[in-house]
């Protein structure tokens, strides 16, 4: 007979958390935060807390997304990924693996490329995001935009801002030099449509336009 | 004519299941899935789950109002287990909480107590104990017992394909919310709109009439939400039927890699025969699919794999026998290519046998034996073939003679690095093999403003199959695309739809559009006619004017269309298409099951590096029957990225189930699709433009799934590379070439060679015995 059951608890686990349940309901927000903010991580990420979660994990994060500034609360726990599409209601950045193996997700921070699955959007504080929704200025297109219609840079559409936000950096990288530099450096980026010669083409284009990105 | 969701997709603005804003109280489910494959569950504890903080409630099969059963083709597949598990990740309880993170965190807390039971994992050993989905079947064509005599050569061997992660980028979802008169609206990503109003109407006890399933479109299908997009929409539905409140279950990557069904891997033993002039005459073969563990549409794929059991050859003597295995995997589905792919890799294992055993290219061989029209498939079709003209314009295109001498060449001088070269000619039948699934109704309003709506069962992931519906109207009307909105697929609006399959769906629902449009477009012609007071045969709609005997009117669409409401002529139109001429008589095994078919050649070249076992595709060299293309973007689009994912089926994508049944590629870091780098150096594509009449959407041939056959190809490429480094080598016809495998066939440690993993690994391993 086999017994399944991935949360098998120890009791002292149990006790230890239910006292710092008890402790985080008797505390205020400000006060929890600078008194034990390791424990709080620690409560939020083993999920074993999740009242504690709910009382106490929220933490302040002020940052700039397309342009547009932001003071919010957030759960120490939550993607810039989440941020962006659950509580910003900016659903173009796409979910594709949660890991950080597919790209889809991909957006700038300070102008930079990034995993937003794999960065923690308490981490962005007083930073500058910009997604896919952020690049075009009202109807007129950004130039990689304009240039994966062109060169049908896509099928179902869904890896395409990942695809997007990652062809521009790769060309502010100074890595979109030939093809074959494009290949490697849009590599994180995976098209299941197959898309992918297009998509090279797209990026090339814009590289040899010479458009400031 | 561009794909009419660039500009959406570019700006991050086409809505896809995720992305649907949800509605005040919505909550989210996740599913507990089968942590064993095969097993009696003695106990299920859900306390702790329950409990968990924002936790709704658990459902489990008794919460069915209706019948646990979700099984399309068989009943054989309940919505949630039982009594009984039969794969590891098989739904046996589902969380709704008030969060998605609640829902995730509580399943971890379900307690499932089972006694196991012996797991199948391979199809032979589930063929050889009884265990089959159906009955055997068997195609047969002249008669092979009496013609082995007639053979000069006769050769015999076995074949194994793997299966295929569908790994559409947009996982598996549903957002179900309740109606009023206990009617319910699931948002699905879905190939099959119809299936999943079905699979819900079933559990819930509803007439299909209360189930409306909307979708906007996938991203990415592959035959992957063809049927197995029923679960997650009857899970929501269920739970949002009991507690009257939306809930939405968007699958985690690793969730639906685990409880998702794949591609069929397949075993076969194949016996070619073939006369001194290299004319095969008779194929015998014996296919063992692994169904996995519930039918789905295995059957179908069966069929198919015996309809494409001979690819592009005639041969006169065939007989295909074909088993459906039912083992403990998740049940294994539609892919691209629906078996057909399966059994080309058998026929070009067996050419390809013979070739080597004989010491000749595969080539010679294949191009003799090439179908001609009015050559018979094994299934009674006659062949309207394609397949000489593609294969000798790519021949001389190409200088087929000149690569062949460039590979030897190149093998002569270097030592550590091979070339490969292989000819992949293809044939595959259009149509769903079920003949009363070809049928498709599009319904056609335009507005008194000119602007025209059209609503299709077509779903669109991503073919283009939207922007072909387009251009039919446009065309049919004469009007700018501009004018047209499709909109989502709707089981309210479009009945009884067809899934988005098969490669038919621009030819079904297209030909459907043709005709509402005629019918709305004779009926305003005929009003102008007797408005202008000339036979209505003289009048014309072009470029949005009124014309007459080739002269403009003055008279422009959309007043025609304005006085048309007024004189109140019916300015919609729902019409219905069904495919003539096909038929099916299983029974005996003949008949006509496919509208046309699609051919073409492929000349595939790989680079092996002999050191390391990587491997370069460096060209694929193509002449392909598109019949009339009606839009060239999109049909390159299909076939360059179905030439991708067949490379990628042949060559990198390993699904690895350990003997336990249990997924251990289960993530994209450890299962690999093709990435940027995989795409073939150079892909080469001339277009076969054929002036026979066919039933394709204005002649233009569906494009969706052959092109994936080409990839086939690499296999050989990579074959015949590694037999230019070790001559002797002797390794099984199985795919995927991973570069693992390449380099343990290009250093074989026995005398016989081995492609095998270690045994240590392979003492666990379910699919490499």
């Amino acid at each position: 007979m086999a017994t399944k059951g991935p949360h098998n608890e120890d009791p002292n686990d149990k006790a230890l958390n239910k006292g710092r349940r008890e402790f985080l309901k008797h505390s205020s927000l400000l006060t929890a935060l600078a008194v034990a903010p390791p424990h709080l991580v620690k409560a939020a990420e083993s999920a074993l807390d999740e009242k504690a979660a709910v009382y106490f994990e929220q933490v302040p994060l002020s940052l700039e997304v397309n342009g547009v500034h932001h003071k919010l609360s957030v759960e120490p726990r939550v993607t810039l990924l989440d941020l962006l599409r659950e509580q910003l209601a900016l659903p173009g950045t796409k979910k594709g693996c949660d890991h950080g193996q597919c790209g889809a997700c991909t957006v700038h921070v300070n102008g930079r490329r990034v995993l937003s699955c794999m960065s923690l959007a308490v981490m962005q504080e007083g930073k500058k995001v910009t997604t896919i929704e952020g690049l075009a200025n009202g109807d007129q297109l950004h130039p990689m935009q304009e240039a994966f219609i062109k060169h049908d840079g896509f099928q179902c559409g869904y890896c395409t801002p990942g695809q997007i936000m990652s062809g521009i950096a790769c060309i502010r990288e100074g890595h979109a030099n030939s093809d074959e530099e494009v290949r490697e450096y849009m590599s994180g980026n995976i098209c299941r449509c197959g898309a992918y010669p297009n998509i090279v083409k797209a990026i090339a284009d814009v590289k040899k336009g010479g458009h400031k990105l | 004519m561009k794909n009419i969701d660039a500009y959406t997709h570019v700006r991050g603005e086409s809505i896809y299941l995720d992305d649907i804003p949800l509605i005040q109280g919505s909550l989210f489910g996740a599913s507990f899935g089968s942590p064993v494959a095969h097993g009696v569950i003695t106990n299920l504890d859900l306390r702790d789950a329950i409990t968990h903080p924002g936790v709704v409630r658990i459902f489990t099969h008794k919460d069915i109002p209706g019948e646990n059963q979700i099984g399309g083709i068989v009943p054989d597949e309940p919505l949630l287990a039982g009594h009984e598990v039969h794969f590891c990740g098989m739904p046996v309880a589902f969380v709704v909480a008030d969060s998605m993170e609640a829902a995730r965190a509580a399943v971890k807390k379900i307690k499932l107590t089972i006694d196991p039971l012996p797991v199948i994992t391979d199809p032979r050993e589930a063929q050889a104990q009884g265990e089959l989905i159906i009955p055997p079947r068997t195609f047969q064509l002249g008669d092979t017992a009496s013609s082995w005599s007639q053979c000069a050569h006769i050769f015999e061997g076995r074949a194994d394909t793997n299966g295929q992660e569908h790994l559409y980028i947009e996982t598996q979802g549903a957002y179900a919310v309740p109606q009023e008169h206990n009617a319910i609206k699931v948002y699905s990503s879905t190939q099959g709109p119809t299936a999943v109003q079905r699979a819900v109407s079933r559990v819930l006890g509803l007439p299909m009439h209360l189930v409306e399933v909307e979708v906007n479109r996938l991203g990415g299908g592959f035959g992957g939400k063809e049927d197995q997009a029923n679960t997650w929409a009857a899970l929501c539905a269920l739970a949002a039927h009991h507690l009257k409140k939306p809930v939405k279950y968007s699958l985690h990557r690793m969730e639906d890699m685990a409880m998702t069904g794949k591609r069929h891997p397949y075993s076969a033993d194949f016996k070619i025969g073939l006369n001194e002039a290299l004319k095969i005459i008779a194929y015998e073969v014996t296919f063992y699919q692994n169904a996995g563990a519930a039918a789905d549409l295995s059957p179908a794929v069966l069929e198919r794999t015996l309809f494409h059991c001979t690819n592009s050859y005639y041969i006169p003597n065939v007989k295909a026998t074909a088993y459906s295995c039912r083992t403990h995997l998740p049940p294994n589905t539609a892919f691209r290519g629906f078996g057909g792919p399966q059994g080309m890799f058998m026929i070009e294992s067996a050419i390809a046998k013979a070739a080597e055993e004989l010491g000749i290219n595969a080539a010679i061989i294949q191009e003799k034996n090439l179908l001609q029209t009015g050559d018979e498939f094994p299934y009674g079709q006659k062949a309207q073939s394609e397949a000489p003209e593609c294969w000798h314009k790519a021949k001389t295109l190409y200088d087929l003679d000149a690569m062949l001498q460039q590979v030897q060449a190149f093998n002569a001088t270097n030592t550590l690095y091979k070339k490969g070269l292989a000819c992949m000619p293809i044939c595959f039948g259009i149509s769903f093999t079920k003949t009363l699934m070809n049928q498709a109704r599009s319904l056609v309003h335009v507005y008194m403003d000119g602007s025209v709506g059209i609503t299709t069962g077509a779903v669109e992931m991503g073919q283009g199959v939207n922007t072909k519906i387009a251009q039919v109207a446009a065309q049919v009307f004469s009007i700018q695309p501009e004018k047209i909105k499709i909109h989502t697929t709707n089981t309210f609006k479009i009945a009884n739809t067809s899934p988005s399959a098969a490669s038919a769906t621009a030819d079904l629902n297209g030909k459907a559009t043709m005709l509402a449009c005629t019918a709305i477009a004779d009926r305003l012609k005929k009003m102008a006619a007797e408005e202008l007071g000339v036979d209505v045969r003289l009048v014309a709609l072009q470029n949005e004017y009124v014309y007459v005997n080739g002269q403009r009117t003055d008279r422009d669409w959309k007043s025609l269309v304005m006085a048309g409401h007024i004189k109140r002529i019916g300015l919609s139109e729902h019409a219905h298409y069904a495919t003539p001429e096909i038929y099916f008589d299983a029974t005996k095994e003949k008949g006509h099951p496919f509208a046309y078919h699609v051919y073409g050649t492929a000349f595939v070249s790989i680079t092996v590096d002999c050191i390391r076992g990587i491997y370069t595709v460096d060209a694929v060299k193509v002449v392909h029957d598109f019949g009339a293309s009606m839009n060239i973007a999109v049909d390159m689009g299909q076939l360059e990225g179905g030439i991708v994912q067949g490379i990628g089926w042949m060559t990198m994508e390993e699904v690895v189930y350990d003997t336990n049944g249990k997924l251990r590629s289960n993530a994209l870091s450890t299962y690999k699709v093709p990435d940027i780098y995989a795409v073939p150096k150079e892909i080469a594509v001339e277009f076969l433009q054929t002036p026979h009449e066919n039933l394709a959407i204005f002649r233009s041939k569906a494009v969706g799934e052959p092109p994936l056959m080409y990839g086939i190809g690499a296999y050989f490429a990579l074959r015949n590379a590694i037999r230019a480094y070790n001559e002797n080598g002797h390794f099984p016809f199985a795919a995927p070439m991973t570069p693992e495998r390449v380099l343990m066939a290009l250093y074989p440690t026995q005398k016989k060679g081995i492609t095998e993993s270690h045994e240590e690994t392979i003492n666990h391993l379910a699919v490499d015995k």
